[in-house]
């Protein structure tokens, strides 16, 4: 492992707009935009409903989790850039930007195409990597 | 439409415990299997601080003025995490409101830029600590013409 490698990627090829649903309830979010098409009629963008930032960010999690395991990420920063609608494909990459002893921070993106929506960092635990 | 300041509101602190059920849709959600050994998906890191905390979506909506479809924005999130989240455990959390701006954006249009921080206790001590920043944007004042689309 060394600075530059990149992270394999994890894919969604079509986000589904009843995994949005299920995870309004979940999160008990009242914004119409993630589970309403009126809504976002309202607002001029075709009825597709709008996936909520943690999914968006969850893809990043899933990306981390299949390199470096289910208990490694110890710092997420994230900048959401671009909303993700349904059936959009996305995906998320990464790579690593420093190590040091047990800990490895990683540049972290989830795409649309070639457009960045999320983009950050990531802090992961790499000690069982070794 | 002008909001009064939130900064300061702090959130009335609670407990919360992820249960089986709902750890298992969430991580379904994101398109993943479940994970071993009680682990909560750390996409948890969103809703258990708000709801310990004894607020909700709802109510930092209506205490930052949310005004309808399209007025509410994410700008970012910085979670930190001092052991991986479990089902099953009960977390402690106390928060509040530690950042409200007034600014406008790259198309002249204003907007309130807000950011909540939460801790998350464990029997251990911290467990985890977020910041999330959120966007309300406001119509213009009639008479005021900003930037177009």
């Amino acid at each position: 492992m060394k600075v530059g490698d990149q992270l394999p990627e994890f894919a969604v090829p079509s986000v589904d707009p009843a995994r949005m649903k299920t995870m309004a309830a979940v999160l008990r979010d009242p914004y119409r935009v993630h589970w309403d098409r009126e809504a976002t009629r309202e607002m001029g963008l075709d009825g597709r409903v709008i996936n909520q930032g943690p999914l968006n960010l969850s893809y990043i999690v899933n990306m981390l989790h299949s390199f470096s395991g289910p208990t490694s990420v110890r710092r997420l920063t994230v900048s959401f850039g671009r909303p993700v609608f349904d059936t959009d494909s996305v995906v998320a990459g990464g790579e690593i930007s420093a190590i040091e002893t047990d800990r490895a921070t990683c540049a972290v993106w989830l795409k649309r195409g070639d457009e960045i929506v999320v983009s950050g960092t990531a802090v992961i635990d790499i000690a069982h990597l070794h | 439409m002008t909001v009064v300041s939130p900064l300061g509101y702090r959130f009335p602190g609670g407990t919360y415990m992820i249960a089986h059920w709902e750890n298992w849709l969430l991580t379904d959600c994101t398109t993943a299997e479940p994970l071993p050994d009680d682990l909560a998906h750390p996409v948890a890191l969103f809703h258990v601080p708000i709801l310990g905390a004894g607020t909700s979506i709802t109510e930092l909506f209506e205490v930052c003025g949310a005004e309808g479809p399209g007025s509410v924005g994410l700008d970012g999130y910085d979670w930190e995490y001092l052991r991986p989240l479990r089902v099953g455990v009960e977390y402690r959390m106390e928060g509040g409101i530690v950042r409200w701006e007034q600014l406008v954006d790259e198309r002249g249009n204003p907007y309130d830029s807000m950011s909540f921080s939460i801790e998350m206790f464990d029997v251990e001590g911290l467990a985890a600590r977020i910041t999330n920043t959120w966007r309300f944007r406001r119509r213009q004042p009639e008479g005021v013409t900003g930037a177009t689309s």
